[in-house]
């Protein structure tokens, strides 16, 4: 015979109800949160995952905030580059004119003195900032690309630029260095946009007939737009990339989500089922235990 | 000497009394700890016929010869063997949790992660400014969350010794209090109610001290019981040991009895000697990490330049998790450029030798780790812990189904022993009757 002892009957009774409290209090919790786990010992294997998440999430942010930047500075480049490729055409009209001799010298002074002044925004364009107030074809420079130096320019940034990572190991270079855009080859003879314009505004200004020189810097000119119809192609290629990596961050960070929820979320549906039947067990419980313990052999002694 | 109706009926009418006396110190008792359903036990007087006259009726009613106690010692001992076990476990566990907490809360993955993140923006621009200040920030949360999470742990082991001090005083109190029962049991005649009410006592303070550790007991025919606990003697008769504790210097304690070295398999002094075993390991962990890091940063600092072009110095000063200091607090003394570089270079690639020493010697997925090992041995043990209760509340219940009071039976017996009482009233009325009528004869 199984008989239970009075205080055995309450305690156990005391248990069983609590405990069903605890679970419904639990629940409730995970639907307040929306997630499972309220410490890490609830589920450590899931627990740990959901660290390694928020830390790949947390770096993607950071590489989207680069890969921001990186975009912004070679839209930068770009326009910088679109500038310098119409100063370049009007600069060749310029020099066509010049070319055909049909002009005075007055009139001669005067396109060279146009030129001088293309050359001049040029050298503004060169030493234009990007986002972090550094020079836009200056590399790793911090200051200006280009100096004047007597008659000439002289480069003074870096050879390169760094990459920059955007996530996943890739990088990207977020810029071009002045010899890319400016520096020319012209009949073997390495020179740079500013020596063709300074010769040619210097030789249109001197005043003597400057056919010759103007038909030297045309072939110059044409390929300094060369040059600068590549840096744009470079330009255009790289941006390209980020829009690539920006579209494969953007599937990760929607896959790591999902992954979030299904490792740590709680299912709403699944949850509130489980509350619904864990609170019918606890009142079926309470309303028993009234009923047993107003069972007594006492009441029915009279 | 012949029967006689009359004294038979009146020692009837005692027995039933003192069965109902009985019954109503149950009821009374019904709620109180450790006390033992208790019930009348009573024997049947035979005299013998006198001289010559063996074959006569010679009966004498019934007497009550003692008070028995329903206590079965092999139940009682499992519920104190199965409640050590279970107190063992209880109080591992909730140390555990506290050491779980004291490092999880304290956030020291996330600032770990935080100042890799901070290094990561800072190398799309190494030079500026705010970004260099947000680094050393990072750093400084970094020192702060280690120091936070030691002193956590620090505090959790404080919190676990002293448990460990009141749980060795209670258990000496306890030693006390058996011996003292045990000569007293040894004066107390068998059946009394005194002796049971001793008993009582004595199987309570077993049970108290079962949770405190693990206990070995052996009982005299007095009663009186003899208690030890790893291996070594703690109560015998009227004497008790002394249990101690000792404290290592890196937080784990050892007991002893009267100075012997004693290793106990259960009970909360076990449970709290593992779980500061465990605070020690963690602690030993989250110092060779919080070195790691600082060792890894600071040696990137040195392979480098500061803005103004002057060596890297070290960011991190001190050792373990507790020393550990941020020092540097201009973003400037950041070393992101290669020895060498000049003053104001943009040249970040120390920045990246850094990052990479950081992410190879593995800080984050070491303090994933450790955080995954604490948490995974608290979900483990929480299982043992509740199939050891599982355990527990059935010898429990398995030891109250024969010692605890049930209120119905006792209604039944209540019942039971006034109707024997009111029977034997009625016997008496017969005697008086046939008294009367052999009167009326003469």
């Amino acid at each position: 015979m199984i008989s239970l002892s009075t205080s055995t009957f309450y305690q156990q009774t005391t248990g069983q109800i609590g405990s069903l409290r605890t679970e419904a209090e639990d629940l409730q919790r995970q639907i307040g949160t929306g997630e499972r786990l309220s410490r890490s010992s609830d589920d450590p294997v899931a627990a740990a995952r959901l660290r390694t998440l928020a830390r790949s999430e947390r770096l993607a942010e950071i590489d989207q905030r680069n890969s921001d930047q990186a975009r912004s500075d070679l839209q930068m480049a770009d326009d910088a580059l679109g500038s310098i490729s119409n100063a370049i055409i009007k600069a060749q009209t310029l020099a066509m004119q010049a070319a055909n001799g049909t002009l005075n010298v007055d009139q001669r002074a005067a396109v060279g003195q146009e030129i001088a002044a293309l050359r001049q925004s040029l050298m503004d364009i060169a030493n234009g900032r990007n986002g972090a107030g550094h020079a836009l074809f200056g590399g790793q420079a911090i200051g200006a690309a280009y100096e004047q130096s007597g008659t000439g320019v002289v480069y003074v940034g870096t050879a390169g630029v760094d990459p920059a990572a955007i996530g996943d190991g890739q990088s990207v270079v977020p810029g071009l260095t002045g010899p890319e855009v400016f520096g020319l080859n012209v009949n073997g003879t390495d020179t740079d946009l500013f020596t063709v314009l300074g010769n040619l505004a210097a030789a249109l200004q001197a005043g003597g007939d400057a056919t010759g020189a103007a038909r030297d810097a045309l072939s110059g000119l044409e390929a300094g737009l060369g040059k600068v119809t590549t840096a744009q192609t470079v330009v255009g290629a790289r941006l390209g990339w980020i829009e690539v990596m920006d579209l494969r961050r953007e599937n990760t960070a929607e896959r790591m989500t999902e992954e979030k929820a299904a490792v740590g979320g709680a299912d709403l549906a699944t949850t509130m089922t489980r509350l619904q039947e864990v609170m019918t067990v606890l009142e079926a419980s309470q309303a028993s235990f009234v009923r047993l313990a107003s069972l007594s052999l006492f009441d029915m002694l009279r | 000497m012949a029967s006689d109706l009359l004294s038979i009926a009146a020692s009837g009418a005692r027995a039933a009394r003192a069965a109902l006396d009985v019954t109503a110190q149950n009821i009374a008792n019904a709620q109180t700890e450790g006390y033992v359903r208790r019930n009348a036990q009573v024997e049947e007087v035979a005299t013998a016929g006198g001289f010559l006259r063996m074959g006569d009726i010679s009966l004498s009613g019934v007497r009550v010869t003692g008070i028995n106690r329903n206590a079965d010692m092999f139940r009682q001992a499992e519920v104190r063997r199965t409640g050590s076990d279970l107190a063992r476990a209880d109080t591992e566990l909730s140390g555990l949790k506290t050491i779980e907490s004291a490092i999880e809360q304290s956030g020291v993955y996330d600032s770990i992660v935080e100042f890799e993140a901070a290094l990561q923006q800072l190398s799309s621009n190494p030079t500026d400014p705010s970004l260099r200040a947000a680094v050393m920030g990072g750093a400084d949360r970094l020192a702060s969350t280690f120091n936070i999470a030691a002193s956590g742990l620090d505090a959790a082991g404080e919190g676990l010794r002293f448990e460990a001090g009141a749980a060795v005083d209670e258990a000496n109190v306890i030693g006390g209090e058996l011996a003292r029962v045990n000569l007293r049991l040894a004066r107390a005649g068998a059946g009394s109610s005194d002796q049971a009410t001793l008993l009582d006592q004595r199987d309570k303070l077993l049970e108290r001290l079962s949770g405190i550790t693990s206990i070995s007991t052996s009982f005299d025919a007095s009663g009186a019981v003899t208690v030890s606990t790893g291996g070594q003697t703690l109560v015998t008769g009227g004497e008790t040991a002394t249990l101690s504790k000792a404290t290592a210097p890196d937080g784990t304690v050892a007991f002893a009895i009267d100075g012997t070295a004693v290793t106990l398999a259960g009970g909360s002094l076990a449970g709290t000697g593992l779980a500061l075993a465990e605070a020690a390991d963690v602690r030993a962990r989250l110092d060779a990490l919080a070195d790691g890091i600082a060792g890894t940063i600071n040696a990137a600092q040195a392979g480098g330049v500061a803005l103004d072009g002057s060596p890297g110095q070290p960011i991190f000063a001190g050792s373990g998790a507790a020393g550990m200091k941020a020092v540097l607090t201009d973003g400037a003394a950041l070393a992101t450029a290669p020895a060498g570089a000049p003053a104001g270079s943009r040249d970040g690639s120390n920045l990246a030798a850094l990052r990479q020493a950081l992410d190879t010697s593995g800080a984050a997925s070491g303090a994933n780790a450790l955080l995954f090992d604490i948490s995974s041995r608290v979900a483990g043990r929480t299982i043992t812990r509740d199939a050891l209760g599982a355990i527990a509340s059935s010898a429990q219940a398995t030891l109250q189904q024969q010692a605890g009071v049930d209120l119905d039976t006792e209604a039944a017996n209540l019942m039971r022993f006034q109707q024997a009482f009111q029977a034997s009233g009625r016997a008496m009325q017969v005697a008086s009757d046939i008294f009367q009528t052999l009167v009326g004869i003469g």
